[in-house]
């Protein structure tokens, strides 16, 4: 069991003050995973600590079974692309995956077979003996792909690698992905887009501001966050009155009078409705004096995440 | 596994060798290096051409060697220009010393076509004389011995080492790219041996190399039988020396630089930390003395050079000296020092983390 999933164990991780990622208890199945959340919501900390970039706060990791403090072991089982764009200097495409590759202990002849046949699957082979310096953005990202698959990893940590990318690169790097999916391997990929990865993914994690808010299957996930109730906060003269009305709405999940005796609590699932009915509901003489999200910064995230469709339909 | 870890440790030196030798920030490690060598062979030109001079000098302005010697401080002008002559130079100055009164200094320089003589007058009497002997292997090994103690040592191979070891895991972490050796199955205490050896595999060849550079371009000037002799003397045992405290000088400064590079986000203030120590040395008691790495360097070197020859008189009274270490003794610090200080860089290394940029 343990040994086909990666694992993370109430996980958290502080950078000095700053929350990287917090409480995470996570149990990833082989198949194309996808973590998604804005910046800053701890996509890149999660990928770190599961190769051993950054060192948990607390909480335990597993790769496989595998410490992500043993590279000796966990970089058989892992191959990471990361977020940063930067490269050693003076290298061509191949002599940066060949010179990587030795340090597995590869022979010359195998390293240089192994590269090239990388550099073949992600469409670099023309590129290979060009500099990566004079990449473009595209393919630079094509080649840190190419080189966390050169060693034949059950396990691909990726950073936002379709950043950057054209169409038709992108349906190209995506059917490289269903592959190594579809022969038992991790794919696990970062997106601020859920969009981007909804359509391919098995498995999809949405993080905001270091917690997973929402994890599981797509379709799971996105009817999760459209009806999950908005709630509303609406300060007006007559709050046993408007409560009553609001609950004759059939949109209208909860209301709730709030202790101050100064307004309701209003949870719906159509905020805009609920919002022409107040407004319906001032001309019938209560007085709304203030209405405003009780909930704001997670309901901009969904908004966010799921392209805004979700307020308005 | 161990074989495995030696083929990681190879793989890990090849990747590094073209940064440490080749890197375009590294160039002036070279200037440092050559700088002594062009000191020995400007040296080595200057040398015959001098003797040239002064072998003209003597047949136009003749002076017997047995006279000049004879010439004591305290004789006056006149009994020197009548026991040797007109000198081949001479300049004559005043020094104010009140309304009325001056100091009257005047130089003559002298030579017997070998040795340049000059003598200083005060007010008609010779306070002063500095003698020029053609040069002597004896008189040169020393000359060599304070350059490498003094210079070559503390500054050539120091900086030398700052600039290719501290930049093996910190010149990684500024281009971004120290990631990716991190993303491979090598464990982070080979790594680190592995950029070590790497660096003293680097410095090693340069620095060597320029020794032996330096100790070829100053026995230039001296002829076949010369040089045989001295070889044959003990020139061989000397010369190994050089080099080999020149290889020890890398592996010491290495570790310590490959340490500050891994503990310290900035490393340069634990450079200039340590090049204080290395230099405050020469004043420090004797005890502290032995927690230094130049003071087991010393300790190594054949000849012995002579700190206080151009020091202001103050200072020189502030020097201790300290009873050498053995050279058994002085080897074994070196390098157990070392040994431990990698060890504490491989511990750092396993608990590294990448966060680029925020520093
Ligand atoms: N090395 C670091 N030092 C300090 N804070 C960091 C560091 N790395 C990430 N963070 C912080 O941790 C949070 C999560 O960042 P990150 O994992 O990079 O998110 P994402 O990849 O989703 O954009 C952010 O608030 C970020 O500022
Ligand atoms: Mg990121």
């Amino acid at each position: 069991m343990s040994d086909t999933a990666i694992t993370f164990d109430n996980v958290s991780r502080f950078y000095g003050e700053v929350l990287g990622v917090n409480r995470i208890t996570l149990s990833l199945s082989p198949g194309i995973t996808s973590l998604v959340g804005p910046n800053g919501s701890g996509k890149t900390t999660l990928m770190n600590l599961m190769t051993g970039l950054v060192r948990p706060t607390c909480g335990e990791i597993r790769v496989l079974g595998v410490k992500p403090t043993e590279p000796a072991k966990l970089f058989r089982l892992v191959g990471y692309a990361t977020q940063f764009d930067s490269f050693p200097k003076g290298l061509t495409g191949f002599e940066f995956i060949y010179s990587f590759l030795r340090l597995f202990g590869s022979s010359s002849a195998e390293s240089a077979r192994l590269s090239a046949q990388a550099i073949a699957q992600v469409g670099m082979t023309e590129a290979a003996n060009r500099k990566v310096a004079g990449y473009s953005k595209g393919m630079r990202q094509r080649i840190k792909l190419a080189q966390a698959i050169a060693h034949n990893p059950r396990v691909l940590v990726l950073d936002e690698p379709l950043n950057g990318l054209d169409p038709l690169v992108r349906i190209e790097t995506i059917d490289l992905f269903r592959k190594y999916a579809s022969e038992g391997r991790h794919v696990i990929v970062s997106s601020h887009i859920l969009h981007e990865v909804e359509a391919i993914s098995d498995q999809v994690i949405l993080l905001n501001s270091g917690y997973v808010v929402a994890e599981g299957q797509i379709h799971g996930v996105r009817s999760e966050i459209q009806e999950r109730p908005y709630e509303i906060l609406v300060r007006c003269s007559r709050p046993s009155e408007l409560a009553s009305k609001a609950f004759e709405l059939d949109h209208v999940v909860e209301a709730q009078l709030l202790a101050d005796g100064g307004g309701v609590l209003v949870k719906t699932r159509d905020a805009d409705r609920l919002l022409r009915a107040l407004n319906h509901l001032a001309l019938g003489g209560i007085q709304i004096e203030g209405v405003a999200p009780a909930d704001d910064n997670v309901n901009s995230v969904y908004d966010y995440l799921i392209g805004g469709e979700g307020a308005t339909k | 596994m161990k074989t495995f870890a030696l083929g990681q440790i190879l793989a890990v030196i090849r990747l590094e060798l073209g940064k440490t030798f080749f890197a375009r920030r590294g160039l002036w490690i070279y200037l440092l290096a050559l700088a002594p060598v062009v000191l020995f062979l400007g040296h080595s030109i200057y040398a015959p051409r001098e003797q040239q001079r002064l072998a003209r000098l003597a047949a136009a302005h003749p002076v017997p060697a047995k006279a000049l010697n004879s010439i004591q401080t305290g004789m006056s002008r006149q009994e020197v220009l009548k026991d040797l002559g007109r000198p081949y130079f001479q300049r004559t100055w005043r020094h104010r010393r009140g309304p009325r009164r001056f100091r009257e200094h005047v130089f003559y320089a002298y030579t017997d076509g070998r040795s340049d003589f000059h003598f200083f007058f005060a007010d008609g009497r010779l306070r002063f004389i500095r003698r020029d002997d053609p040069d002597t292997l004896a008189k040169l090994s020393v000359i060599f011995a304070t350059v490498f103690q003094y210079y070559y040592l503390r500054l050539a191979v120091f900086f030398g080492c700052v600039g290719v070891f501290i930049n093996l895991f910190r010149g990684e972490m500024l281009d971004k790219s120290l990631h990716f050796y991190l993303l491979t199955p090598v464990r982070r205490e080979v790594l680190t041996v592995g950029k070590y050896l790497a660096g003293l595999l680097a410095t090693m060849v340069i620095f060597t190399a320029s020794t032996a550079l330096q100790i070829a371009a100053m026995l230039w000037e001296f002829g076949h039988g010369a040089v045989g002799s001295y070889l044959a003397g003990g020139g061989w045992g000397q010369i190994g020396a050089y080099l080999g405290i020149t290889a020890l000088a890398c592996v010491g400064y290495g570790s310590v630089f490959l340490a500050a590079g891994l503990l310290f986000r900035n490393p340069i203030i634990p450079a200039a930390a340590v090049l204080i120590w290395e230099s405050a040395n020469l004043f420090l008691p004797p005890t502290l003395k032995h927690l230094s790495l130049i003071f087991y360097l010393q300790s190594l070197c054949p000849v012995v050079a002579a700190p206080a020859g151009n020091l202001p008189r103050l200072l020189t009274l502030l020097i201790s000296a300290a009873q050498p270490a053995s050279h058994a003794a002085a080897l074994a610090c070196v390098l157990v020092f070392s040994l431990a200080v990698v060890a504490v860089s491989c511990l750092r290394a396993r608990t590294l983390e990448i966060s680029y940029g925020t520093d």
